[in-house]
């Protein structure tokens, strides 16, 4: 009776638990609201309905600009028992990187410049916290990006372009021209995706993304002019380093393992010590006890998530890049192709451009992925 | 109150994961089992009164630490199931939603302080009859995009108001629509009050522009923000500046460990 009583407890005890493990679902649309806004944003970006992305980007950028001191979900996921993913989705600084990026480049095709340059520049500090010192605000887009709003506006530029030159791992960043009205921004492949490693899932790591494109060729309008990308998103992933989650979720899998542990030798001592002692003997009570505390532990250990945050924004492209050049006022059509290295062509599309009076640039979007 | 543990990760060969020195400091599970353990080794060798005393603290032990747990699923339930309602606030109190950027707070007191060290200028309070002031756009040199003709828009109004029409503000950023009226005016599609082949637009006599500039830290410590507003007033006539004030606002903050 009493050996029976015993074991109803472990058996209340992971009603209660279970009971427990429904009583925070708060919805993870409220958690993934970001990443599907981010999502939303790129597709809206590719098809050019670039006044359906703006909003999506502004509640990116707000949301981005807040601190998260304080969040309760993030405080939740920080816990033994709640897996990194219940937090609120902001993602990792090549994810946030590239939600200020898609809201400069509509800031400028806004005509302000300025605004663009803030974004750029908040993107870049996303990317100041990677652990190497060298890989910190190591894109190079941001920063030659940064001086041309700057030159521009009629300031020095030569700082940003030095560092851009200095970061530039792909193409070569030519001098400012201020005078170019057109400017083309551009972006190819697929970018980098997020799996977990580790014996309970609790490494975060990437997978490098691909992309066919490695340059873009735009003619029409006496011009011919070859871009190739400046920054690759699945490096600027890989280069971040140890996140101080990671510290948090190694803990989580300690916690895990000991207590798995644990169980597995109370269940086993326990059962050895009641199979060995004669029947309402102490040893036997105690083989009971350890059974029991054996479950328990096994319990916890099984409530215990140290599995890393996979949610990605998956939609993002591989490499980026830019180009500006001069077009007189009027009409023009150009077609820019995507090439691949051998000089193949990945993707076309034909852009027609009004180019209007003014000091106002005419800002482009275009992308390898319809 | 818990003994630190401290651990090692398993290395790993990728180079895109670092292995970590891992601290458990609470290890209060870990504890009461070993407490567990201990006092059943010992039950072995015990008088049988003394049994039934160890057997009675086994059980509340595991008790205790079942409570523990539940106590622990406890708080893990729902916050604001209900959502939260409506909270007015003014805008130059800092809500409980901030930032390091720029806030209405911010906005508030350096508009009010710009408007109230304009009205001390002596060009303008000695002014005979109505000064006019165009607005020029504000140019954004920190990393925080802003809407800028909020500052603006601010210190018009609080001079609009206090002034009462000493200050007149020109509307040149409606110049298109303007001229266009006044096209439709003088090529007798709509009706004018006066002639319209007199040109009324008037001119300014001063300018009000400003800038802001920013300057940011991100550390391990947490992110620092300083921004600073600059306000300029240029004679139209002979660009002269003739009022100039600051304001400066700093602002740091952490991030919660998970965004770390």
């Amino acid at each position: 009776m009493r050996i029976l009583s015993s074991l109803l407890a472990p058996l209340l005890l992971s009603l209660c638990l279970m009971g427990c493990a429904s009583t925070n679902r708060s919805g993870s649309a409220g958690r993934d609201a970001l990443l599907v806004k981010y999502r939303a944003a790129a597709n809206h970006m590719r098809r050019a309905e670039f006044n359906a992305a703006r909003p999506l980007l502004d509640d990116a950028v707000v949301t981005l600009g807040g601190l998260t001191a304080g969040d309760v979900s993030a405080q939740k996921a920080r816990g033994y028992f709640q897996s990194e993913s219940r937090k609120n989705f902001r993602g990792e600084p090549y994810e946030r990187v590239m939600a200020y990026f898609y809201r400069g480049i509509l800031y400028w095709m806004d005509g302000e410049p300025d605004n663009a340059r803030a974004c750029f520049r908040s993107a870049q500090l996303e990317d100041s916290d990677a652990e190497a010192r060298s890989y910190q605000a190591d894109y190079a887009i941001l920063d030659y990006l940064d001086g041309l709003v700057t030159a521009k506006l009629g300031a020095g530029s030569a700082d940003f372009l030095a560092r851009a030159r200095a970061n530039a791992r792909l193409a070569s960043m030519p001098d400012y021209d201020p005078t170019a009205n057109i400017l083309l921004f551009f972006e190819m492949g697929r970018g980098p995706t997020k799996y977990a490693s580790g014996e309970y899932g609790e490494q975060l790591r990437f997978k490098t993304g691909t992309s066919r494109s490695t340059a873009v060729v735009l003619t029409g309008s006496g011009l011919a002019l070859r871009a190739e990308p400046s920054d690759d998103l699945s490096f600027q992933a890989t280069t971040r380093g140890g996140r101080q989650m990671d510290h948090v979720l190694a803990n989580k899998a300690v916690f895990k393992g000991t207590t798995d542990g644990f169980g597995d030798a109370a269940i086993i001592s326990g059962a050895i010590l009641a199979g060995t002692a004669g029947r309402r003997t102490a040893a036997d009570e105690v083989g009971a006890g350890l059974l029991i505390a054996g479950l328990v532990s096994k319990l916890i250990s099984a409530a215990a998530t140290p599995s890393a945050d996979t949610r990605a924004w998956d939609n993002l492209p591989n490499l980026i890049g830019f180009t500006s050049f001069r077009l007189p006022e009027g009409s023009h059509e150009l077609k820019a192709d995507f090439v691949d290295a051998s000089g193949g062509v990945t993707f076309s599309r034909t852009i027609s451009i009004k180019v209007e009076p003014g000091t106002r640039d005419t800002v482009l979007f275009l992308s390898d992925r319809p | 109150m818990f003994p630190s543990v401290r651990l090692f990760s398993r290395p790993t060969t990728d180079s895109q994961h670092f292995s970590m020195p891992v601290d458990v400091p609470q290890a209060n599970f870990f504890i009461l089992a070993v407490a567990a353990l201990t006092l059943a080794t010992s039950l072995t060798n015990l008088s049988p009164s003394m049994h039934r005393c160890s057997i009675y603290r086994f059980k509340q032990l595991t008790l205790i630490a079942m409570a523990a747990v539940l106590a622990g699923c406890a708080s893990s339930g729902v916050r604001n199931p209900s959502g939260n309602g409506v909270t007015v606030l003014k805008a130059d109190e800092q809500g409980f939603v901030a930032g390091t950027g720029v806030e209405s707070q911010d906005i508030v007191s350096v508009t009010d302080k710009m408007a109230r060290s304009i009205l001390e200028v002596p060009q303008i309070q000695r002014a005979q009859g109505q000064t006019r002031v165009v607005l020029l756009p504000i140019e954004n040199n920190t990393r925080f995009a802003i809407n800028k003709d909020v500052l603006l828009s601010r210190i018009r109004a609080r001079l609009n108001s206090q002034t009462r029409g000493k200050v007149m503000f020109l509307a040149r950023e409606r110049m298109a629509a303007l001229e266009r009226e006044q096209q439709l005016k003088q090529s007798g599609q709509v009706t004018s009050g006066s002639d319209p082949n007199v040109v009324e637009f008037q001119g300014a006599d001063f300018f009000l522009t400003g800038k802001l500039d920013g300057s940011t830290t991100k550390s391990a410590r947490g992110v620092s923000d300083y921004v600073l507003y600059t306000f300029q007033l240029i004679d139209a006539r002979t660009s002269a500046i003739v009022w100039e004030d600051l304001a400066e606002i700093k602002k740091q903050g952490l991030d919660d460990a998970a965004y770390r």
